[in-house]
């Protein structure tokens, strides 16, 4: 308990005090952290839909497999993508390994997931009597799809707010294939790991408590986001 | 499918028309026209394949045989009233904003739809805050807005409380009517087509088993099927035919040439209905306060029915019963 204590009085200093190089890796866990969950929705929102409302063969079994990836570990998508980018493999060409452009790629491929089952569970969940409706009254693909979305926004936001978090506190995959590069592409969840390793205990306390304030700030946001979307009307229209 | 052909007042026709669900065959060998001007309402009793007629007309489902012939656009208001988390005016704007209809000219569109139906008031309202009846008034609404040269309706009063029904049914009764468009109606209860309708069409276990007005078919059900669909629960054996009546058609008479014993007594709102055991058959009918009980020794006089062949159900033979 006194260990958790000096840490913590070591710890709080270094916040307040702008460390430049723990201002980095902020900046950097942000732009991880919102351009993967960008990319996971741009990606993802559209399989959704079509996970939801399509009626195509197999769609059942897509379903699953979109349910069962949620539980996928992330140290296994390292390893598959450090297999499919090293330099000897098919992408090797791409030179990805160890930069930070690969981190953002991972983060995208876990939070993508999460986008697309809770986003296809959320749509599945509306009232079919009011998009079959929206069908017979003339709705195209489109319409019926921003209907959808905009009707089940709870459920999209909530799963926006599933894959930004995976964004921000994974670590597995960040450290197998960006390397965990103190000063270049450490986020603050895999600099944590970093500085414990070393035995850097106060600076790991740090950051996570760093982490913990990025994380409440980034979900309380979409939270506020979400309930708004429950009573007050959003600029979410409906393709009209 | 095409056009409706011919007959340019004919806005729907299908001819011959099968229907599957699934590898079921739900409706079959269904002929019937509607006409620009005309309400008919289709009635049937649960499972006799009215919605599933309903889809196939509307174009959602496709017809495992025969043809459909459409003269212009298809509006449905399918029986679940689901509107979007919006207000009322939003909710008939969206609808005609499927349809298709100009930005400018949806709001009063939609303000003059909401008002045919008695729905003005409601359109500042969110959705989520309406009342049932109200949904159902918001959802006829929507419908009417787009102005479609054929409206199918499925049971728009579906789920309603009586007073809230009549009230509703009161209001679509001038909202639909229109010189222009035809409308199909499918109704679960007989005084909602008798209110709407100028013409029936009756579908059991998926047939079309009569078509014609109201009055007519109530006067002259073509078959013991249709009578007893219709209503004509009592029946008596007279020789070789059956007499079939309504409760209307039977009156408690001191002097009435029939003699019955009540068998069951159930209170009404405004009387009784009694069930009478007759030597020949069992008759039921409505008596006013203070009525006979179980038991009681009546006389009878019937003031109406329709007779059929006592072999052969199939041909009545109308005619006022003695």
């Amino acid at each position: 308990m006194r260990l958790i204590w000096d840490e913590l009085g070591k710890a709080l200093p270094m916040i307040f005090h702008g460390n430049p190089q723990l201002l980095d890796v902020i900046w950097f866990t942000v732009q991880v952290a919102v351009v993967a969950t960008a990319a996971a929705t741009l990606i993802g929102l559209p399989i959704g839909l079509a996970l939801a409302l399509g009626r195509f063969r197999g769609r059942n079994l897509l379903r699953a497999l979109a349910n069962a990836s949620l539980a996928l570990p992330p140290v296994l998508v390292g390893v598959f993508l450090f297999i499919l980018f090293s330099p000897a493999a098919p992408l090797g060409f791409l030179h990805l390994i160890w930069t930070r452009r690969v981190v953002f790629i991972a983060q995208t491929i876990l939070a993508l997931p999460f986008v697309v089952a809770l986003s296809a569970a959320a749509i599945q969940a509306l009232a079919p009597g009011l998009l079959a409706q929206a069908r017979l009254l003339g709705a195209g693909r489109l319409q019926v799809s921003m209907l959808a979305l905009r009707e089940a926004r709870i459920g999209v936001i909530a799963a926006l707010i599933a894959a930004l978090g995976t964004s921000l506190a994974e670590v597995a995959a960040v450290a197998l294939l960006g390397g965990n590069i103190y000063g270049y592409d450490q986020t603050l969840a895999s600099a944590t790991l970093y500085e414990v390793g070393g035995g850097y205990y106060a600076d790991a306390v740090a950051i996570g408590i760093v982490l913990i304030v990025l994380i409440l700030i980034l979900m309380c946001g979409l939270g506020v986001l979400q309930q708004q979307g429950n009573g007050i009307r959003m600029r979410f229209r409906s393709a009209a | 499918m095409s056009d409706a052909a011919g007959d340019p007042r004919v806005m729907l026709r299908c001819e011959r028309l099968s229907v599957r669900r699934g590898r079921r065959e739900v409706v079959h060998d269904v002929s019937a026209e509607l006409r620009a001007g005309e309400i008919i309402a289709l009635l049937g009793p649960n499972g006799a394949g009215k919605s599933t007629l309903l889809d196939a007309l509307a174009g959602a489902l496709p017809a495992a045989q025969g043809r459909i012939e459409r003269r212009g656009r298809v509006a449905v208001a399918l029986q679940s009233p689901d509107l979007a988390r919006r207000t009322v005016l939003a909710n008939v704007v969206l609808a005609l904003a499927w349809w298709g209809v100009p930005r400018g000219n949806r709001a009063p569109r939609a303000r003059e739809a909401l008002r045919a139906i008695g729905a003005e008031h409601l359109a500042a309202r969110p959705a989520a805050t309406l009342s049932g009846g109200e949904r159902r008034r918001v959802h006829l609404a929507r419908a009417i807005a787009v102005r479609p040269d054929i409206l199918l309706l499925d049971e728009p009063f579906a789920g309603l409380d009586a007073e809230v029904r009549a009230s509703l049914l009161e209001d679509a009764l001038s909202a639909l009517r229109s010189a222009t468009r035809a409308t199909l109606v499918v109704v679960h209860d007989r005084a909602e087509a008798w209110a709407l309708a100028d013409r029936l069409l009756i579908l059991i276990d998926g047939r079309l088993v009569a078509t014609g007005p109201p009055r007519e078919l109530l006067e002259q059900p073509p078959s013991l099927e249709v009578a007893h669909f219709l209503g004509f629960d009592g029946r008596l054996d007279d020789g070789l035919e059956v007499v079939l009546t309504r409760p209307a058609h039977v009156a408690l008479d001191p002097a009435g040439p029939v003699h019955g014993r009540v068998t069951r007594a159930i209170p009404l709102e405004d009387g009784v209905r009694l069930e009478l055991e007759l030597e020949h058959g069992r008759l039921y009918t409505v008596a006013p306060l203070p009525a006979p009980g179980p038991g009681d020794d009546v006389r009878v006089r019937l003031e109406g029915g329709v007779r059929f062949p006592r072999f052969e159900a199939s041909a009545p033979v109308p005619s006022t019963a003695p």
